[in-house]
């Protein structure tokens, strides 16, 4: 569990430092509308590339594991739960 | 008529219980009721976007009381109701007691329901679910603001109630037996968001109270002509339904950590990161409110804070989605139908997460603020992975309320025809507002993109729309002349689980 735990907070971390780093392409200088949206694109962009892959990642791995666990599949064994009966 | 097919008795005596089960099932007919309510009046907003001008709809206000009914409809007579079904059938069997705590302040929690929903169907606002202020207080026309007013009073003071018998049950009425790290994780979702709720709605009551007050001329809180600021009626009402959002999505996964191990067939991977998740969301869901109205002129460190904030939210959500995966790996997976909405719910689960994460970048808000893309976010969430992963327990738990089990097949084309649907309409609507199509528009300019991407939008929500048809038409059917099934084990999985039916408590 604290490993779990442990895991998660690097997650968030790692998620939370460069998001706060984006705050900053706001600005409060005014004047700027046009670089400002320039670079607001270019992160919605670059935020957009991450989460694809990140959408990629995840998705593939569910879509593969839908496959390759359904009970249909040639390789489809019992878990050890169903011997015991609980779950 | 004949509803509980197992232990056949009139309606009346369904009508009047205070049972559990009874009110539960009470609860779980009139949600599904007006889940097709709402999803009528969706259609009818599809099908006037379908082209720029008038279509079906004759005018725009009238398009503004459809909408203003299909959102509030969907998420305080469906969503929240159809939870509170859930709930009401299982907890109490989840906790081993015989009953809620209260039954009698249960029976009433749920008669506040109809009269409510009759308030805001009859009055047909015309103002959005968020009840907009100044035009609210000062142009809204009565009395179907003030029936709305009413009537969502009246919904506020049902969940308070329900949810203070949800957290009594679960945490004073538990079994001895039972420790509060043995209670299911549908029920640790229960408690989760019952607590929310508690925290959160006294301050929607509030703002109630004053909207109507202003409207009423007597004060001016929220009116700019006397003072007031509008600015602080969003304040209250995004303190309540920032928070109310992990009220509807907490229970809805809860539905799903109870589909996703039984149909894996292995136990939950981690049910500890699961209650860890739960009871983080319902902190942080404090603490992201104000990512609702970053266009309103708040300082850059507010700004700052709430974003930092919302995402703190993204660490739980993918605690949960992390989980359901780790559950699946090694399974001997049945993709019966709840386990194919669970799954979809998941993914869409993710996708709407995604989405979020890019909304709440403050930069990226002022892009997409009002636009579709917010409609196709919380929409993805809503629909994506509330509906689904209710939509999938409402299958589960029907071999158990009727004895009968529905039409696989059928049910599968639900499943296959809504998820299309729903990646259909709501990935396109983010595509529309980067286009910078506006939300909550009647008419709009005749651009090609526009244009294309509202008619395949709207072609995602007949297929949504006909899909619903048939599982309407399949429950319908299949309570009557269904396969009666093996309570025991309807979905012939094996294993023991607890099952509804064989509860011990006689109803009273």
């Amino acid at each position: 569990m604290k490993s779990i735990v442990g895991l998660f907070l690097v997650l968030a971390i790692l998620v939370i430092i460069p998001a706060a780093d984006y705050v900053f392409a706001a600005g409060a200088e005014p004047g700027e509308y046009l670089d400002r949206r320039v670079v607001i694109w270019n992160l919605f962009y670059r935020l957009m590339a991450v989460a694809f892959v990140v959408g990629t990642v995840v998705s593939g791995t569910m879509i593969w594991q839908c496959w390759r666990f359904r009970e249909s599949h040639p390789k489809a064994k019992p878990t050890p739960y169903e011997k015991e009966g609980v779950w | 008529m004949v509803l509980e097919l197992q232990k056949p008795r009139p309606i009346w005596q369904i009508m009047f219980s205070t049972h559990h089960t009874d009110v539960g099932l009470l609860y779980l007919i009139t949600s599904m009721s007006f889940l097709f309510m709402g999803g009528a009046l969706a259609l009818a907003i599809r099908a006037e976007l379908f082209l720029p001008g008038a279509q079906i709809i004759g005018d725009a206000m009238t398009f503004n009381r459809i909408f203003t009914v299909h959102g509030t409809t969907l998420i305080f007579l469906f969503i929240i109701p159809f939870a509170s079904a859930v709930g009401n059938y299982f907890v109490p069997i989840m906790v081993r007691y015989k009953d809620m705590a209260y039954p009698k302040l249960n029976a009433i929690a749920f008669w506040m329901i109809p009269p409510a929903g009759a308030l805001i169907w009859l009055g047909f606002a015309d103002f959005t679910w968020y009840a907009t202020p100044p035009y609210s207080i000062i142009s809204a026309p009565g009395p179907a603001a003030d029936m709305w007013i009413f009537g969502l009073k009246i919904l506020g003071i049902s969940s308070v109630l329900g949810a203070i018998n949800f957290v009594v049950t679960i945490l004073k009425c538990k079994h001895p037996d039972m420790s509060i790290g043995q209670v299911p994780l549908l029920a640790w979702s229960f408690l989760s968001s019952s607590l929310i709720i508690l925290v959160a709605i006294p301050t929607f009551a509030a703002a109630l109270l004053m909207l109507l007050t202003d409207r009423l001329g007597v004060t001016g809180f929220f009116n700019p002509a006397m003072g007031g600021d509008p600015i602080a009626y969003a304040h209250l009402f995004w303190f309540t339904f920032h928070p109310e959002v992990y009220v509807l999505v907490i229970p809805a996964i809860g539905m799903m950590y109870e589909i996703i191990p039984r149909f894996s067939r292995r136990p939950i991977f981690s049910y500890n990161s699961g209650v860890f998740a739960f009871v983080l969301l319902s902190i942080v869901g404090f603490s992201s409110w104000a990512h609702h109205m970053y266009a309103t002129g708040m300082s850059f460190t507010e700004k700052t804070v709430f974003m930092v904030g919302t995402l703190a939210a993204v660490p739980a959500s993918a605690m949960h989605v992390f989980n359901f995966i780790a559950t699946m790996w090694n399974g001997r997976i049945r993709f019966a139908t709840p386990m194919m909405w669970a799954v979809g719910g998941i993914a869409l689960f993710f996708s709407a997460g995604a989405g979020g994460v890019a909304n709440a970048a403050m930069p990226l808000d002022f892009t997409t603020h009002d636009t579709y893309w917010v409609v196709g976010h919380f929409h993805l969430f809503v629909m994506g992975t509330i509906a689904f992963g209710s939509i999938g327990y409402f299958y589960y738990m029907f071999p158990y309320v009727t004895g009968r089990m529905y039409n696989e097949t059928m049910g599968k084309v639900h499943f296959v025809m809504s998820f299309i649907g729903t990646i259909l309409v709501f990935f396109t609507q983010h595509v529309l507002g980067l286009y910078g199509m506006p939300r909550r528009i009647f008419d709009y300019p005749p651009i090609p993109e526009w244009i294309a991407m509202n008619q395949i939008v709207t072609v995602g929500a007949m297929i949504i729309g006909v899909s619903m048809a048939i599982f309407l038409g399949n429950m319908i059917y299949s309570s009557a002349k269904g396969k009666p099934v093996d309570a025991h084990d309807p979905f012939e999985l094996g294993g023991k689980y607890y099952y509804p039916f064989e509860q011990k408590n006689p109803h009273h």
